[in-house]
Protein backbone atom coordinates (compact mmCIF):
# COMPACT_ATOMS: atom_id res chain seq x y z
CA UNK A 1 0.00 0.00 0.00
CA UNK A 2 2.81 2.26 1.18
CA UNK A 3 4.38 1.99 -2.24
CA UNK A 4 1.27 2.70 -4.19
CA UNK A 5 1.04 5.82 -2.13
CA UNK A 6 4.65 7.18 -2.71
CA UNK A 7 4.10 6.17 -6.87
CA UNK A 8 1.66 8.76 -6.38
CA UNK A 9 2.84 11.34 -4.79
CA UNK A 10 5.88 11.04 -7.25
CA UNK A 11 3.70 11.62 -10.26
CA UNK A 12 1.85 14.38 -8.57
CA UNK A 13 5.06 15.62 -7.70
CA UNK A 14 6.64 15.64 -10.87
CA UNK A 15 3.59 17.08 -12.50
CA UNK A 16 3.74 19.87 -9.74
CA UNK A 17 7.19 20.61 -11.10
CA UNK A 18 6.61 21.03 -14.18
CA UNK A 19 4.58 23.68 -13.22
CA UNK A 20 6.53 25.44 -10.98
CA UNK A 21 9.57 25.27 -13.46
CA UNK A 22 7.21 26.82 -16.02
CA UNK A 23 6.08 29.67 -13.42
CA UNK A 24 9.60 29.99 -12.83
CA UNK A 25 9.60 31.09 -16.33
CA UNK A 26 6.67 33.36 -16.54
CA UNK A 27 6.53 34.15 -12.83
CA UNK A 28 2.61 33.41 -12.58
CA UNK A 29 1.98 30.15 -11.28
CA UNK A 30 -1.01 28.27 -12.97
CA UNK A 31 -1.65 26.86 -9.38
CA UNK A 32 -0.21 29.03 -6.57
CA UNK A 33 1.14 26.76 -3.13
CA UNK A 34 0.38 23.61 -4.53
CA UNK A 35 3.18 20.83 -5.35
CA UNK A 36 7.15 21.45 -5.31
CA UNK A 37 9.57 20.25 -7.75
CA UNK A 38 10.87 16.50 -7.89
CA UNK A 39 13.88 16.08 -6.29
CA UNK A 40 16.99 14.38 -8.91
CA UNK A 41 16.37 11.49 -6.80
CA UNK A 42 12.65 11.24 -7.08
CA UNK A 43 13.17 11.63 -11.12
CA UNK A 44 15.58 8.87 -11.05
CA UNK A 45 13.80 6.06 -9.15
CA UNK A 46 10.72 6.92 -11.39
CA UNK A 47 12.96 7.06 -14.80
CA UNK A 48 13.37 3.39 -15.40
CA UNK A 49 13.07 2.80 -18.48
CA UNK A 50 15.54 0.91 -21.47
CA UNK A 51 14.77 2.17 -24.63
CA UNK A 52 15.51 0.50 -27.71
CA UNK A 53 18.81 2.02 -28.53
CA UNK A 54 19.75 0.53 -25.02
CA UNK A 55 19.73 3.96 -23.53
CA UNK A 56 18.67 3.94 -20.07
CA UNK A 57 20.54 0.68 -19.34
CA UNK A 58 22.44 0.49 -15.93
CA UNK A 59 25.69 -0.19 -15.72
CA UNK A 60 26.36 -3.53 -14.23
CA UNK A 61 26.91 -7.54 -15.27
CA UNK A 62 25.40 -11.17 -14.66
CA UNK A 63 26.77 -14.45 -15.37
CA UNK A 64 24.71 -17.13 -17.44
CA UNK A 65 25.17 -19.78 -14.43
CA UNK A 66 24.06 -16.93 -11.29
CA UNK A 67 21.23 -16.45 -13.85
CA UNK A 68 20.86 -20.23 -13.04
CA UNK A 69 20.37 -20.15 -9.80
CA UNK A 70 18.20 -17.20 -9.47
CA UNK A 71 15.75 -18.59 -12.07
CA UNK A 72 15.61 -21.74 -9.86
CA UNK A 73 14.71 -19.40 -7.00
CA UNK A 74 12.35 -17.10 -8.16
CA UNK A 75 10.80 -17.74 -11.57
CA UNK A 76 11.15 -21.66 -11.53
CA UNK A 77 7.25 -21.62 -10.26
CA UNK A 78 5.11 -19.95 -12.79
CA UNK A 79 7.81 -20.66 -16.31
CA UNK A 80 9.50 -23.75 -15.33
CA UNK A 81 13.01 -24.53 -14.91
CA UNK A 82 14.21 -23.88 -18.31
CA UNK A 83 11.45 -21.43 -18.80
CA UNK A 84 9.71 -24.29 -21.29
CA UNK A 85 6.35 -24.29 -19.20
CA UNK A 86 3.25 -24.09 -20.49
CA UNK A 87 1.16 -23.95 -17.16
CA UNK A 88 1.33 -20.78 -16.30
CA UNK A 89 2.14 -18.75 -19.21
CA UNK A 90 2.93 -18.79 -22.50
CA UNK A 91 6.47 -20.70 -23.06
CA UNK A 92 9.43 -18.01 -22.80
CA UNK A 93 11.42 -20.57 -24.70
CA UNK A 94 11.59 -22.55 -27.56
CA UNK A 95 10.96 -22.94 -31.28
CA UNK A 96 13.87 -20.86 -32.83
CA UNK A 97 16.63 -22.64 -34.85
CA UNK A 98 20.02 -22.00 -35.44
CA UNK A 99 19.20 -20.61 -39.34
CA UNK A 100 16.98 -17.91 -37.06
CA UNK A 101 19.45 -16.57 -35.26
CA UNK A 102 21.69 -16.16 -38.77
CA UNK A 103 18.80 -14.63 -40.92
CA UNK A 104 17.23 -12.46 -37.66
CA UNK A 105 13.55 -13.46 -38.94
CA UNK A 106 12.06 -16.20 -36.84
CA UNK A 107 10.64 -19.00 -39.99
CA UNK A 108 8.30 -20.47 -37.48
CA UNK A 109 6.47 -17.20 -36.86
CA UNK A 110 6.37 -16.60 -40.50
CA UNK A 111 5.05 -19.44 -41.13
CA UNK A 112 2.60 -19.86 -38.59
CA UNK A 113 0.71 -22.43 -36.65
CA UNK A 114 3.57 -23.26 -34.41
CA UNK A 115 3.01 -21.86 -30.50
CA UNK A 116 4.51 -18.36 -30.02
CA UNK A 117 7.08 -18.07 -27.29
CA UNK A 118 8.35 -14.90 -25.79
CA UNK A 119 12.38 -15.58 -27.16
CA UNK A 120 10.79 -15.93 -30.85
CA UNK A 121 8.95 -12.81 -30.62
CA UNK A 122 11.76 -10.57 -29.54
CA UNK A 123 12.88 -8.11 -31.08
CA UNK A 124 14.55 -5.76 -29.29
CA UNK A 125 16.84 -7.12 -26.11
CA UNK A 126 16.06 -3.87 -24.51
CA UNK A 127 12.37 -4.89 -24.06
CA UNK A 128 12.93 -8.25 -22.08
CA UNK A 129 15.63 -6.40 -19.95
CA UNK A 130 13.41 -3.60 -19.41
CA UNK A 131 10.03 -6.11 -18.62
CA UNK A 132 12.18 -8.24 -16.01
CA UNK A 133 13.54 -5.20 -14.40
CA UNK A 134 10.26 -3.37 -13.80
CA UNK A 135 7.89 -5.84 -13.32
CA UNK A 136 8.94 -9.46 -12.48
CA UNK A 137 8.48 -11.93 -10.13
CA UNK A 138 4.92 -11.46 -10.46
CA UNK A 139 4.47 -11.09 -6.79
CA UNK A 140 7.62 -8.91 -6.16
CA UNK A 141 8.15 -6.18 -8.75
CA UNK A 142 11.45 -4.41 -8.70
CA UNK A 143 13.37 -6.20 -6.28
CA UNK A 144 15.54 -7.51 -8.54
CA UNK A 145 18.84 -5.46 -8.35
CA UNK A 146 20.72 -4.36 -11.90
CA UNK A 147 23.21 -7.59 -11.95
CA UNK A 148 20.28 -10.22 -11.14
CA UNK A 149 18.54 -8.99 -14.23
CA UNK A 150 21.51 -8.97 -16.24
CA UNK A 151 22.10 -12.88 -14.39
CA UNK A 152 18.30 -13.73 -15.42
CA UNK A 153 18.13 -12.04 -19.10
CA UNK A 154 21.44 -13.99 -19.91
CA UNK A 155 20.37 -17.28 -18.60
CA UNK A 156 16.92 -16.82 -20.60
CA UNK A 157 19.16 -16.14 -23.92
CA UNK A 158 21.12 -19.30 -22.87
CA UNK A 159 17.75 -21.27 -22.85
CA UNK A 160 17.46 -19.94 -26.26
CA UNK A 161 20.61 -21.31 -27.31
CA UNK A 162 21.29 -17.18 -28.28
CA UNK A 163 24.41 -16.91 -26.10
CA UNK A 164 26.84 -19.79 -24.80
CA UNK A 165 27.12 -21.29 -21.08
CA UNK A 166 30.37 -19.14 -19.92
CA UNK A 167 28.43 -15.60 -21.20
CA UNK A 168 28.41 -12.61 -18.97
CA UNK A 169 25.84 -10.42 -19.77
CA UNK A 170 27.01 -6.69 -19.00
CA UNK A 171 25.79 -2.98 -20.27
CA UNK A 172 28.90 -3.32 -22.78
CA UNK A 173 27.69 -6.15 -24.17
CA UNK A 174 23.71 -5.80 -24.77
CA UNK A 175 24.20 -4.51 -27.92
CA UNK A 176 26.45 -8.06 -29.32
CA UNK A 177 23.13 -9.95 -28.01
CA UNK A 178 20.89 -7.35 -29.48
CA UNK A 179 22.59 -8.38 -33.17
CA UNK A 180 22.29 -12.50 -32.69
CA UNK A 181 18.41 -12.25 -31.31
CA UNK A 182 16.53 -14.23 -33.54
CA UNK A 183 13.69 -12.26 -34.24
CA UNK A 184 15.75 -8.77 -34.71
CA UNK A 185 14.04 -8.03 -38.31
CA UNK A 186 10.95 -9.26 -37.70
CA UNK A 187 9.54 -5.86 -36.29
CA UNK A 188 6.98 -4.48 -39.15
CA UNK A 189 4.98 -2.11 -38.98
CA UNK A 190 2.96 -2.39 -42.32
CA UNK A 191 0.64 -5.35 -41.49
CA UNK A 192 -3.02 -4.88 -40.37
CA UNK A 193 -4.56 -5.13 -36.58
CA UNK A 194 -6.17 -8.14 -38.10
CA UNK A 195 -5.10 -11.01 -40.11
CA UNK A 196 -5.28 -8.98 -43.54
CA UNK A 197 -3.01 -11.27 -45.30
CA UNK A 198 -0.08 -8.58 -44.76
CA UNK A 199 -1.48 -5.42 -45.78
CA UNK A 200 -2.38 -2.98 -43.72
CA UNK A 201 -5.94 -2.30 -42.48
CA UNK A 202 -5.16 1.73 -42.48
CA UNK A 203 -2.66 3.06 -45.37
CA UNK A 204 -3.63 6.52 -45.50
CA UNK A 205 -0.87 8.68 -47.03
CA UNK A 206 -0.72 12.26 -47.33
CA UNK A 207 -1.25 13.32 -50.63
CA UNK A 208 0.70 16.26 -52.78
CA UNK A 209 -0.13 16.41 -55.78
CA UNK A 210 -2.88 15.13 -58.14
CA UNK A 211 -4.88 13.90 -55.47
CA UNK A 212 -8.15 13.10 -57.30
CA UNK A 213 -11.45 14.84 -56.97
CA UNK A 214 -12.06 17.82 -54.80
CA UNK A 215 -13.93 17.39 -51.84
CA UNK A 216 -17.49 18.49 -52.04
CA UNK A 217 -19.14 20.08 -48.89
CA UNK A 218 -22.48 18.91 -48.61
CA UNK A 219 -23.74 20.09 -45.40
CA UNK A 220 -22.95 22.80 -43.08
CA UNK A 221 -23.65 24.86 -40.01
CA UNK A 222 -26.59 27.08 -40.29
CA UNK A 223 -25.73 30.50 -39.80
CA UNK A 224 -28.01 30.87 -36.64
CA UNK A 225 -26.29 28.19 -35.32
CA UNK A 226 -22.70 29.22 -35.38
CA UNK A 227 -21.22 30.72 -32.30
CA UNK A 228 -23.53 28.86 -30.02
CA UNK A 229 -20.63 26.75 -28.47
CA UNK A 230 -18.15 29.64 -28.82
CA UNK A 231 -15.21 30.19 -31.53
CA UNK A 232 -14.24 26.67 -32.48
CA UNK A 233 -11.39 28.39 -33.84
CA UNK A 234 -9.95 28.98 -30.60
CA UNK A 235 -10.75 25.54 -29.74
CA UNK A 236 -9.31 23.40 -32.46
CA UNK A 237 -6.54 21.69 -32.00
CA UNK A 238 -3.02 23.02 -34.20
CA UNK A 239 -2.25 19.55 -35.61
CA UNK A 240 -4.71 17.40 -37.59
CA UNK A 241 -6.71 18.58 -40.68
CA UNK A 242 -9.85 20.01 -38.87
CA UNK A 243 -9.90 23.47 -39.03
CA UNK A 244 -12.68 25.83 -37.69
CA UNK A 245 -14.60 28.54 -39.34
CA UNK A 246 -13.51 31.73 -37.66
CA UNK A 247 -16.87 33.38 -36.12
CA UNK A 248 -15.18 37.21 -36.86
CA UNK A 249 -15.36 37.16 -40.52
CA UNK A 250 -12.17 36.42 -42.22
CA UNK A 251 -11.81 33.35 -44.56
CA UNK A 252 -15.06 31.71 -44.10
CA UNK A 253 -15.99 28.65 -46.04
CA UNK A 254 -19.44 29.60 -48.24
CA UNK A 255 -22.51 28.26 -46.52
CA UNK A 256 -23.50 25.47 -48.89
CA UNK A 257 -26.87 24.88 -48.99
CA UNK A 258 -28.17 20.95 -48.92
CA UNK A 259 -29.61 19.37 -51.81
CA UNK A 260 -33.13 19.38 -51.23
CA UNK A 261 -34.34 15.71 -51.70
CA UNK A 262 -35.41 15.17 -55.09
CA UNK A 263 -39.46 14.61 -54.33
CA UNK A 264 -40.49 11.19 -55.07
CA UNK A 265 -42.15 10.25 -58.45
CA UNK A 266 -45.59 8.96 -56.69
CA UNK A 267 -46.74 9.66 -53.15
CA UNK A 268 -46.94 5.70 -52.96
CA UNK A 269 -43.03 5.06 -53.38
CA UNK A 270 -42.33 8.13 -50.65
CA UNK A 271 -44.87 5.68 -48.12
CA UNK A 272 -43.02 2.17 -49.01
CA UNK A 273 -39.29 4.73 -48.05
CA UNK A 274 -41.35 6.14 -45.30
CA UNK A 275 -42.52 3.02 -43.89
CA UNK A 276 -39.55 1.12 -43.97
CA UNK A 277 -40.39 -1.42 -46.76
CA UNK A 278 -37.53 -0.75 -49.05
CA UNK A 279 -35.00 -1.68 -46.47
CA UNK A 280 -36.00 -5.13 -47.81
CA UNK A 281 -37.86 -5.00 -50.76
CA UNK A 282 -37.17 -3.08 -54.47
CA UNK A 283 -39.07 -3.10 -57.49
CA UNK A 284 -37.24 -4.99 -59.71
CA UNK A 285 -34.41 -6.79 -57.69
CA UNK A 286 -35.04 -9.57 -55.22
CA UNK A 287 -32.90 -8.71 -51.51
CA UNK A 288 -33.65 -9.72 -48.72
CA UNK A 289 -37.50 -9.82 -49.65
CA UNK A 290 -38.78 -10.53 -53.07
CA UNK A 291 -39.05 -7.69 -55.40
CA UNK A 292 -42.18 -5.94 -55.86
CA UNK A 293 -42.64 -6.88 -59.42
CA UNK A 294 -42.20 -10.69 -58.49
CA UNK A 295 -45.23 -10.69 -56.02
CA UNK A 296 -47.38 -8.40 -58.59
CA UNK A 297 -46.69 -11.30 -60.65
CA UNK A 298 -47.55 -13.89 -58.46
CA UNK A 299 -51.05 -12.42 -57.28
CA UNK A 300 -52.15 -10.97 -60.78
CA UNK A 301 -55.13 -13.30 -61.42
CA UNK A 302 -56.04 -13.45 -57.79
CA UNK A 303 -58.96 -10.88 -57.78
CA UNK A 304 -58.75 -10.90 -53.79
CA UNK A 305 -54.63 -10.60 -53.10
CA UNK A 306 -55.18 -6.73 -51.93
CA UNK A 307 -56.69 -7.89 -48.84
CA UNK A 308 -54.51 -11.12 -48.01
CA UNK A 309 -51.44 -8.93 -48.83
CA UNK A 310 -52.22 -5.77 -46.94
CA UNK A 311 -53.61 -9.08 -43.75
CA UNK A 312 -49.57 -10.05 -44.39
CA UNK A 313 -48.00 -6.60 -44.50
CA UNK A 314 -49.79 -6.08 -40.64
CA UNK A 315 -48.92 -9.19 -39.35
CA UNK A 316 -46.07 -10.37 -41.13
CA UNK A 317 -45.62 -13.47 -42.85
CA UNK A 318 -43.02 -16.10 -43.43
CA UNK A 319 -42.86 -19.26 -46.03
CA UNK A 320 -44.11 -17.98 -49.57
CA UNK A 321 -40.69 -15.98 -50.74
CA UNK A 322 -38.38 -18.37 -48.18
CA UNK A 323 -37.16 -18.78 -44.84
CA UNK A 324 -36.36 -14.97 -43.86
CA UNK A 325 -39.45 -13.54 -41.84
CA UNK A 326 -41.18 -10.49 -42.82
CA UNK A 327 -41.60 -8.34 -39.48
CA UNK A 328 -45.16 -6.95 -38.72
CA UNK A 329 -46.08 -3.52 -39.84
CA UNK A 330 -49.39 -3.30 -37.72
CA UNK A 331 -48.80 0.37 -36.84
CA UNK A 332 -49.48 1.24 -40.89
CA UNK A 333 -52.59 3.13 -41.50
CA UNK A 334 -55.66 1.43 -43.10
CA UNK A 335 -55.50 3.67 -45.73
CA UNK A 336 -51.72 3.88 -46.71
CA UNK A 337 -51.95 -0.03 -46.23
CA UNK A 338 -54.25 0.06 -49.35
CA UNK A 339 -52.07 2.38 -50.97
CA UNK A 340 -48.96 0.63 -50.32
CA UNK A 341 -50.37 -2.63 -51.59
CA UNK A 342 -52.14 -1.32 -54.66
CA UNK A 343 -48.86 0.15 -55.71
CA UNK A 344 -46.92 -3.25 -55.38
CA UNK A 345 -49.64 -4.81 -57.13
CA UNK A 346 -49.59 -2.33 -60.40
CA UNK A 347 -45.66 -3.13 -61.00
CA UNK A 348 -44.14 -4.71 -63.69
CA UNK B 1 20.73 -35.42 -35.38
CA UNK B 2 18.10 -33.81 -32.60
CA UNK B 3 19.25 -30.52 -30.68
CA UNK B 4 20.95 -31.68 -26.99
CA UNK B 5 18.82 -32.23 -23.96
CA UNK B 6 18.83 -29.60 -21.21
CA UNK B 7 19.65 -31.71 -18.00
CA UNK B 8 19.63 -29.81 -14.32
CA UNK B 9 20.57 -32.32 -11.64
CA UNK B 10 20.64 -31.43 -7.99
CA UNK B 11 21.34 -33.08 -4.69
CA UNK B 12 19.04 -32.16 -1.88
CA UNK B 13 17.93 -33.89 0.95
CA UNK B 14 19.57 -37.15 0.02
CA UNK B 15 17.96 -37.62 -3.38
CA UNK B 16 18.70 -36.50 -6.46
CA UNK B 17 16.79 -34.42 -8.45
CA UNK B 18 17.02 -34.29 -11.94
CA UNK B 19 15.37 -32.01 -14.21
CA UNK B 20 15.25 -32.83 -18.45
CA UNK B 21 14.29 -31.01 -21.42
CA UNK B 22 13.56 -32.99 -24.43
CA UNK B 23 13.77 -31.21 -28.06
CA UNK B 24 11.73 -33.71 -29.89
CA UNK B 25 8.63 -33.46 -32.09
CA UNK B 26 6.49 -35.80 -31.01
CA UNK B 27 4.68 -36.67 -33.97
CA UNK B 28 1.60 -39.13 -33.16
CA UNK B 29 0.98 -39.77 -36.86
CA UNK B 30 -2.80 -38.57 -36.41
CA UNK B 31 -2.15 -35.24 -37.54
CA UNK B 32 -2.26 -33.76 -41.20
CA UNK B 33 -0.32 -31.58 -43.08
CA UNK B 34 -1.64 -28.60 -44.99
CA UNK B 35 -1.98 -30.83 -47.91
CA UNK B 36 -4.01 -33.16 -45.85
CA UNK B 37 -1.16 -35.95 -46.06
CA UNK B 38 -0.73 -37.70 -42.76
CA UNK B 39 2.07 -36.86 -41.03
CA UNK B 40 4.34 -39.59 -40.02
CA UNK B 41 4.73 -41.04 -36.37
CA UNK B 42 8.21 -39.69 -34.76
CA UNK B 43 7.79 -39.65 -31.40
CA UNK B 44 10.17 -41.20 -28.11
CA UNK B 45 9.69 -44.74 -27.37
CA UNK B 46 11.99 -45.31 -24.84
CA UNK B 47 14.23 -43.22 -22.28
CA UNK B 48 16.93 -44.13 -19.75
CA UNK B 49 18.67 -42.26 -16.91
CA UNK B 50 21.88 -44.12 -15.47
CA UNK B 51 23.91 -42.81 -12.67
CA UNK B 52 27.48 -44.11 -12.42
CA UNK B 53 26.14 -46.40 -14.94
CA UNK B 54 23.74 -47.92 -13.00
CA UNK B 55 19.94 -47.38 -14.51
CA UNK B 56 18.10 -44.86 -12.38
CA UNK B 57 14.88 -45.09 -14.37
CA UNK B 58 13.59 -46.40 -17.66
CA UNK B 59 10.24 -45.54 -19.15
CA UNK B 60 8.50 -46.27 -21.92
CA UNK B 61 6.57 -43.37 -24.19
CA UNK B 62 4.51 -43.07 -26.78
CA UNK B 63 2.68 -40.81 -29.17
CA UNK B 64 0.65 -39.01 -25.76
CA UNK B 65 3.63 -37.11 -25.04
CA UNK B 66 4.05 -33.72 -25.49
CA UNK B 67 6.41 -31.97 -28.06
CA UNK B 68 9.57 -31.11 -26.17
CA UNK B 69 9.05 -33.05 -23.39
CA UNK B 70 9.77 -32.80 -19.80
CA UNK B 71 10.66 -34.94 -17.69
CA UNK B 72 11.57 -34.67 -13.73
CA UNK B 73 12.72 -37.21 -10.89
CA UNK B 74 14.30 -38.01 -8.15
CA UNK B 75 16.79 -40.60 -7.17
CA UNK B 76 18.24 -41.97 -4.21
CA UNK B 77 22.16 -42.49 -3.55
CA UNK B 78 24.25 -39.18 -5.79
CA UNK B 79 26.73 -37.55 -4.59
CA UNK B 80 27.53 -33.49 -6.09
CA UNK B 81 29.67 -33.93 -8.96
CA UNK B 82 28.60 -37.07 -10.37
CA UNK B 83 27.32 -37.22 -13.55
CA UNK B 84 23.65 -38.34 -14.83
CA UNK B 85 23.19 -39.67 -18.36
CA UNK B 86 20.10 -39.50 -19.91
CA UNK B 87 19.12 -41.71 -23.39
CA UNK B 88 16.38 -41.79 -25.71
CA UNK B 89 15.65 -43.95 -28.56
CA UNK B 90 12.73 -43.10 -30.91
CA UNK B 91 10.33 -45.18 -33.22
CA UNK B 92 12.53 -44.51 -36.23
CA UNK B 93 15.90 -45.70 -34.38
CA UNK B 94 17.07 -42.16 -33.74
CA UNK B 95 19.06 -41.46 -30.43
CA UNK B 96 20.33 -39.38 -27.93
CA UNK B 97 22.52 -38.86 -25.08
CA UNK B 98 23.58 -36.32 -23.00
CA UNK B 99 24.97 -35.85 -19.24
CA UNK B 100 24.59 -33.47 -17.09
CA UNK B 101 26.52 -32.96 -13.61
CA UNK B 102 25.47 -32.87 -9.99
CA UNK B 103 25.11 -29.92 -7.74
Amino acid sequence: MSRWNNAKLVVFALAAGACVQAAAQTAKPLYPGVGRAATNAEIAAWDIDVRGDLKGLPPGSGSVSRGETLWEAKCTSCHGSFGESNQMFPPLIGGITPEDIKTGRVAALAKGGEQRTTVMKLSRISTLWDYINRAMPWNAPKTLTADEVYALTAYLLNQGNIVPDSFVLSDKNMAEVQARLPNRNGLTRDHGLWDTRGKPDVSAKACMKNCGPEPRITSSLPDHARGSHGDFVEQNRLFGPVRAVSLSGGAAVAAVTPPAAAPAADPAQALAVKAGCMACHTAKQRGIGPAFAEIAAKYRADSGAENKLMAKVKSGGQGVWGNIPMPPFANLQEQDLRTLVRWILKTE
Amino acid sequence: MADPMRIRATARDGAVNVKVLMSHEMETGQRKDASGKLVPAHYIRSVTATHQGKTVLTAQWGPAVSKNPYLEFDFKGGQKGDKVVVTWEDNKGEKRSDEGVIN
